[in-house]
This record gives structure tokens, sequence and C-alpha cells, in this order.
């Protein structure tokens, strides 16, 4: 039994954390609230907006699934991350090392937050093609309700 | 764990609890206390399980963030709590299949309870629909299927049908894993997923089940 432990936690210490890839990624353009709503109105597309930050355990667990999800809607929604109250350092290793490729804005102040309401991190809010806000997500999203947002706005 | 999730699982609890006391209280050599308790270690080991193998599915290290365990949220695999769950709930029995035949309804019933706990997450909705039962998020003009309470009903009618199976070895705990895996499966047309579910393990599982009828119908006709 030990030997089975000792040859799991090795195992399991093999995965080890990725690599700092991020380095060669330009800098996060900078955001505030209203620049972000003007683009919103303007895009024509649905969209999901992300607020996530390196230093967030919660945001680490939930970036496997909007990786995914930009995988099966990329083509008919606009995701767009917000990296708050962090380092462009930090926010360049996480976006590689989850390899979140969509488009990422840096909002040192939690502007965007604030703008729209809600607290904490992460969050997600769900716009239509309008850019209007029809749903907000407070904390760790899970599958079902990213899913039931996403098909909420891509309905509309 | 937020809050909504945990009156989810309480909601489970509840139905595991109220499971275990209709259909095991009679049974004197098993009594209803020492069942429950091993469905609630078993739910925990399954938890934990399916949640590190869903940390690893998306490359994340469980040692190096063990924290993000506690991030419920964040994925549980179905399959790996299932597989975890179940070896537990056998070993913690003494490895006694009339152990796990007794508690099969109340798993059921159990289940049933975490897909109402949708209640409180308000996550019951599923796909687009003009049924009359079907409702609107808060906020939407787009009704839906309430799927996981379809899942509910499913699971505690199966609840009461595997109780009602006379008291043959395997019988019980095969139905139950049967239907179990088969109202998913029956109910994941009607979900909203951006991967897609795990369809091929939940028919698998009826598969397994199925197997599980027919070793038990064996060994119960040739009885070592």
């Amino acid at each position: 039994m030990k030997r089975l432990i000792l040859v799991l936690a090795l195992a399991l210490s093999a995965c080890s954390s990725p690599a700092l890839v991020g380095q060669d990624l330009p800098d996060l353009p900078p955001i505030t609230g209203q620049e972000l709503d003007v683009m919103l109105q303007r895009s024509g597309n649905p969209s999901v907006v992300n607020v996530w930050a390196s230093w967030c355990g919660p945001c680490r667990a939930e970036a496997p699934l909007l990786t995914a999800a930009l995988a099966e809607y990329g083509d008919r929604v606009d995701f767009i991350g917000i990296d708050v109250q962090d380092s462009q350092a930090d926010a360049k290793n996480f976006i590689a090392s989850f390899e979140l490729d969509f488009t990422h804005y840096f909002d040192r102040d939690r502007s965007v937050p604030e703008f729209y309401g809600g607290f904490g991190t992460p969050m997600t809010f769900f716009f239509d093609r309008t850019g209007t806000l029809v749903d907000t997500h407070l904390g760790v999203i899970d599958e079902r309700s990213l899913a039931l947002g996403i098909d909420e706005i891509v309905s509309r | 764990m937020e809050f909504t999730l945990l009156w989810a699982a309480l909601t489970g609890v509840a139905g595991l609890w109220i499971g275990t006391r209709l259909w095991t209280e009679s049974r004197d050599e098993s009594p209803a206390e020492s069942i429950f308790d091993s469905l609630l270690l078993a739910a925990g080991v399954g938890l934990v399980g399916g949640r590190v193998v869903a940390m690893l599915a998306q490359g994340l290290n469980p040692i190096t963030n063990i924290g993000d365990l506690l991030i419920v949220r964040g994925g549980v695999s179905t399959v790996a709590a299932t597989v975890f769950a179940v070896g537990a709930l056998f070993l913690t029995s003494g490895r006694q299949m009339k152990v796990l035949d007794l508690a099969a309804p109340a798993v059921l019933l159990g289940l049933a309870g975490w897909h109402l706990g949708c209640l409180w997450r308000g996550a019951c909705l599923g796909t687009a629909s003009d049924l009359p039962w079907a409702w609107a998020e808060a906020g939407s003009s787009i009704t839906r299927h309430p799927v996981e309470i379809y899942a509910a009903i499913g699971l505690a009618l199966g609840a009461i049908v595997v109780s009602r199976l006379p008291p043959r070895i395997g019988l019980r705990s095969g139905t139950a894993f049967a239907l179990a895996s088969g109202i998913r499966l029956a109910t994941e047309p009607f979900r909203l997923s951006v991967t897609g579910g795990p369809v091929w393990w939940y028919a698998a599982g009826v598969v397994l089940g199925l197997a599980w009828l027919v070793v038990a119908g064996v060994s119960n006709r040739h009885p070592t």
C-alpha cells in the first residue's frame, strides 16, 4: 500500500505546473469599463467577458473550461478576458499556461467589474449582440452555467 | 464550495438518509445507521477522487494546487467519482454484495436529491422547449426543459422500483447501476454542455449494470 501511494505521489508530481512561457506575448492593452461597453455595443456579436487574475485559484480552476468553450463556440461568440489587479508578466504566463487564446485586457484598478457591478474574482458577464448585459455569474463558473449563458446570448 | 452547491449536496444527503431509513431499517444484519455512514464516506471519497481526476484531465497538478481540490465547481469527473464511490462502499461494507444491494435504493434517492438540488443552485434548465412545463431563467423569455428535475423524478421512481425487487444477491445493485446510468443517458440530450458530456460512459454504465445482473443471476442459480 505504501509503495502504491509513493508511486501515485511521484506520478502526480510529474504533472508539474507548466513552465513560464508567456514572456513572448505582447503586453495586455489597458481598458476601462466604459471603453469595453462601447466596444461591445459596436461589435455586433454576443460576448462572454471573463474577469480573472493570475493569483486567483478559482480562475485557474475554470480556465480549462473557458478554453473548451472557445473551441466549441468561438465562431459564434466573442470571448474577452479582463485581467484585474495583476502584473503583466504573471498575466501573460497565465494566458500561455492555459492556452487562453482570445483577446485579453489589463484592468489593474478593476474598472470593468465596477462598471458592470459584482464583486470578487472570477466573474463572468454575458452580453447579447447589442452589447446589453444579459447575465452575470459571480465566482467559478461551471460547465452547465457557462453553456446556459452562452445559449441565452446566442439565441437572442 | 459555494453555498448553493452545499445546499444541493445536503439535499442529496437528505435523500440518502430517507432512503436508508425507508428501505434498510427492517434488516437486522445491516442497520440503517451503519449503511448511511458507509454511504456518506463513499460519497466523500467519490467527490475527492472525481475532483482529482478532473484536475489531472485539466492539466492541474493536485499536489502543487492542493487548495483547488475544494473548488468543486471547477469540475468533478462523474466516471471517476462513481468508480471511487462504489469502490469505497464495497470496501467499507466488508466486500459484501448484500450491503450494496441494501444501499442501492437509498443511493438512487440520494442522487435524486442531488439533482433536485438544482433548485437551490439555479441550475435546473437545459435546452429550449415549448412544452407546458418548461420554464425560463429570470429575465429571459426562452423557456427550457427542467432537465435536472427530469433526472430527479426518474431516479426517485427508480429507487422505488429497486426497493421492491426481490432480495437476490446483485439484483438491486445491478439494476440501480443500470438505471442511474440509463437515466443520465436519457436526459443528456436535454442538457446544455460545453464539452459534450460523457454520453459513452453513461452507455457503458448501462451495459455494466446489465452485465452485473447477468453475473448475479448466474451466481444465484449456482450458489457456491
